[in-house]
């Protein structure tokens, strides 16, 4: 098993995390404030000089590859994944390689078009946090997390698949699915 | 046949529960059309012409017959009374209420049924050969592998939403009867030198806009690690797959367009997970999890090959041994035989049965085969484990029950989609062509005459009836609002008696709907003219080539040949 955090719902008004745009596209100099969210371009500018105790994250566009930033992972606290439209799930592969591949121990974030019913998904490809298209429902995207009390492949949470798992830890979401039992 | 644990029905009931949560919030007005059409979509509801089409997952074809009774309820009590059984081994319904669709999940849990994945561009239901576990060509059966292979895709978190449809075919006996090199993947068992068990994997293969037949990516990939191997696969197209065009973003299209360089980035994808994922082994699977898995699918019990059966009388009815011939086929058993009850009948569409017919089917299951049936690719339904000394008490029965149409093969055993009569997508109706080729080839001699064909009918160029692997394809097109008819020869399903899997190839310009019953008649006479002795269509269209046929088919134009 890998410690996953609980998902994290982020209300943008109240997000410590600001990312850094100019009048006309990224900003050429750039200037280390804690918690920057910036794009793999701005990062790559920034990170020979960035202070080594200064919180930084980027954030990926869905066509990048996560393998580019696997040497600089260990210095960033968040990594966001970008959802342009919901049904275009390459995210989820990016999520599923930063954790899985490339040990991400930070806040790994969804952005974009995140609606409830996409959080299973995200939760066992990685995520940890989601800041939820404006007029999500918070009531149903807990329900949406507790539907199932376990599944059959492994994935980023639980390794082991249904067969691998010995008897009595079949149902390693049990703790969601019984405490949301009287939702369903 | 598979037996679900407390897990498996325990899931499909959450899975019920969850679409019935999704379903209140869309009648409730919190979750948009757009919104819900992917959800449902996962558990086969779509929108189509009428109502909602509910197509339901009938996993590698198994099914018992409290299923087939559970079927027949559904179709009664919430729709109008009939289903259609597919190409891919399911089962359609078409007129249920969406209000209504929640409990016909409820109703399917209660089965161990359902719809996850017959629909949407995530994994598919996995389908294979109905004569798994029974044919005498077997070389490795097929089922266990299937089903272990079901459980893995099913709700896979990472790959729900891929750049489009993923079907997975497989099988395990020398004749390939489930049309594999058409697949997104296409998997073979067999045995290497030293008698190990492995996969053939084909990857690309697609009807579609753009017919491919699948890539051989791997001659033998060890069983242990298939779903790590296809894993890689799918991950790479999740990755690299278009998304900017729908009609370019099947696997088929990436294959084509990166060459061996996707052959490359599969192959070092499944190194990584392997050696670099965290337990990146742990889905290799354990020889104890397929022993457990093959244990389901050991002989029912009592099935004992046996040496009591009875040679047939030689004042058997006519009509007996004509459906011995065509609807009766081998077996791995001895005093075992499978038996065909055919949906192809005047009257029906292909594949489509009533209520009635679906309790009938299952109680000659009971009676005839210990309560397990099979939906077969060309759809018809199958019974697995009939008796010899059965088959004559089993026609007379099947004969009742409207199953016993010698056709099997034949001309008017066709596929079909259900066409412009139900679906949203379709260019063109498919149902009344089949129904007008159908009557005008009636007599029964003239069919055994004909011999063994491939007919394939597709109201659209999505292909769900398979017109490219067609002896004859027939392909619905609208112009101008209106519904006119390509027709392609020479296409293969990969069969033995098919030939290698390979897209047929039109015959010229479409031909309106009255012309072509009169079209497949010309098509079908040059045949008999040109034809060596026992030679089949298939490969009398391969030694003359098109040309004889089209012109044949030119002859019998009327409306368009006044048009052009």
């Amino acid at each position: 098993m890998t410690k996953i955090a609980p998902m994290q719902f982020i209300n943008p008004q109240q997000d410590k995390w600001h990312t850094i745009a100019g009048e006309d596209g990224p900003m050429v100099t750039l200037t280390p404030k804690p918690y920057s969210l910036l794009t793999l371009l701005q990062w790559h500018s920034v990170r020979a000089s960035w202070p080594a105790d200064m919180p930084v994250g980027v954030a990926l566009s869905n066509d990048d590859e996560v393998a580019d930033l696997e040497s600089d992972l260990p210095r960033l606290s968040l990594v966001s994944l970008a959802f342009p439209k919901w049904t275009d799930g390459r995210a989820y592969s990016q999520a599923h390689l930063l954790r899985s591949r490339y040990r991400f121990g930070g806040e790994l974030r969804a952005t974009g078009e995140a609606l409830v019913d996409m959080l299973p998904l995200m939760k066992r490809t990685g995520f940890d946090a989601v800041v939820l298209r404006r007029d999500q429902d918070i009531e149903a995207a807990h329900r949406a997390l507790a539907f199932f009390a376990g599944h059959y492949q492994g994935d980023v949470k639980e390794h082991r698949p249904l067969f691998a798992r010995p008897a009595g830890e079949e149902y390693p979401d049990a703790t969601d699915f019984n405490q949301a039992g009287s939702a369903i | 046949m598979y037996q679900y644990n407390s897990f498996d029905s325990q899931f499909v009931k959450q899975r019920a529960a969850q679409y019935r949560d999704q379903l209140e919030r869309h009648l409730g007005g919190t979750l948009g059309e757009d919104e819900f059409r992917p959800l449902r979509l996962q558990n086969g509801w779509y929108v189509q012409r009428h109502a909602p089409m509910l197509r339901v997952a009938v996993p590698y074809g198994e099914l018992n017959s409290r299923q087939l009774h559970k079927l027949a309820y559904i179709a009664r009590e919430f729709d109008r009374g009939y289903g259609h059984f597919t190409t891919r081994q399911n089962l359609q319904f078409n007129w249920i209420p969406l209000t209504r669709s929640a409990d016909v999940m409820d109703a399917l849990a209660s089965v161990h049924m359902h719809g996850i994945q017959t629909s949407g561009n995530c994994i598919r239901n996995i389908t294979s050969d109905c004569f798994a576990g029974i044919a005498p060509d077997e070389v490795v059966d097929p089922r266990p592998y299937c089903e272990v292979l079901r459980q893995w895709s099913t709700l896979h978190p990472e790959f729900a939403f891929l750049p489009r449809k993923f079907k997975i075919a497989v099988t395990g006996a020398t004749e390939d009867r489930a049309a594999i090199g058409w697949h997104d993947i296409g998997l073979q068992l067999l045995r290497n030198e030293t008698g190990e068990v492995g996969f053939k994997v084909l990857v690309g293969g697609g009807m579609g806009r753009t017919p491919v037949i699948g890539t051989v990516i791997r001659e033998f990939l060890p069983w242990q690690q298939i779903l790590v191997f296809i894993e890689a696969i799918v991950r790479v197209y999740n990755r690299h797959g278009r998304r900017d065009n729908m009609y370019k973003a099947r696997i088929k299209i990436l294959v084509k367009a990166e060459g061996p360089r996707f052959i490359k980035d599969v192959e070092e994808e499944f190194i990584n997970i392997l050696e670099r994922d965290v337990d990146g082994t742990a889905h290799l699977i354990p020889q104890a999890e397929l022993d457990r898995v093959a244990a389901y699918f050991k002989l029912p019990e009592g099935v004992v090959a046996t040496t009591d059966s009875q040679p047939v009388a030689d004042d058997a009815p006519a009509a007996y041994k004509r459906w011995l011939e065509r609807n009766v086929h081998g077996h791995k058993l001895t005093g075992y035989r499978a038996v065909t009850l055919s949906l192809k009948r005047a009257g029906q569409a292909p594949g489509d049965a009533t209520d009635s017919q679906m309790d009938g089917a299952a109680e000659l299951a009971d009676r005839f085969s210990h309560g397990e049936l099979r939906v077969s690719h060309d759809q018809n339904l199958v019974l697995p484990w009939v008796r010899e000394r059965d088959l004559f008490a089993l026609w007379e029965a099947a004969k009742a029950a409207s199953f016993a149409t010698p056709n099997i093969g034949l001309l008017t055993d066709m596929i079909n989609c259900p066409g412009g009569d139900f679906c949203a997508l379709a260019n063109a109706r498919s149902i009344p062509v089949a129904a007008a080729i159908t009557e005008r080839f009636d007599d029964i001699d003239e069919l055994y005459d004909i011999g063994d064909i491939d007919l394939h009918m597709s109201g659209c160029i999505n292909s769900c009836g398979h017109h490219h692997s067609g002896h004859i394809g027939i392909l619905g097109v609208d112009k101008d609002g209106m519904e006119w008819y390509q027709v392609s020869l020479g296409g293969s399903d990969g069969s033995r008696l098919s030939g290698e899997a390979v897209p047929g190839k039109v015959i010229g310009p479409s031909f309106a709907a009255d012309e072509v019953p009169d079209v497949i008649e010309a098509v079908i006479d040059t045949y008999r003219s040109q034809r060596a002795a026992n030679e089949h269509f298939i490969d009398t269209v391969k030694r003359v080539g098109i040309d004889p046929f089209k012109a044949a088919a030119n002859a019998a134009r009327r409306s368009t040949a006044k048009a052009a």
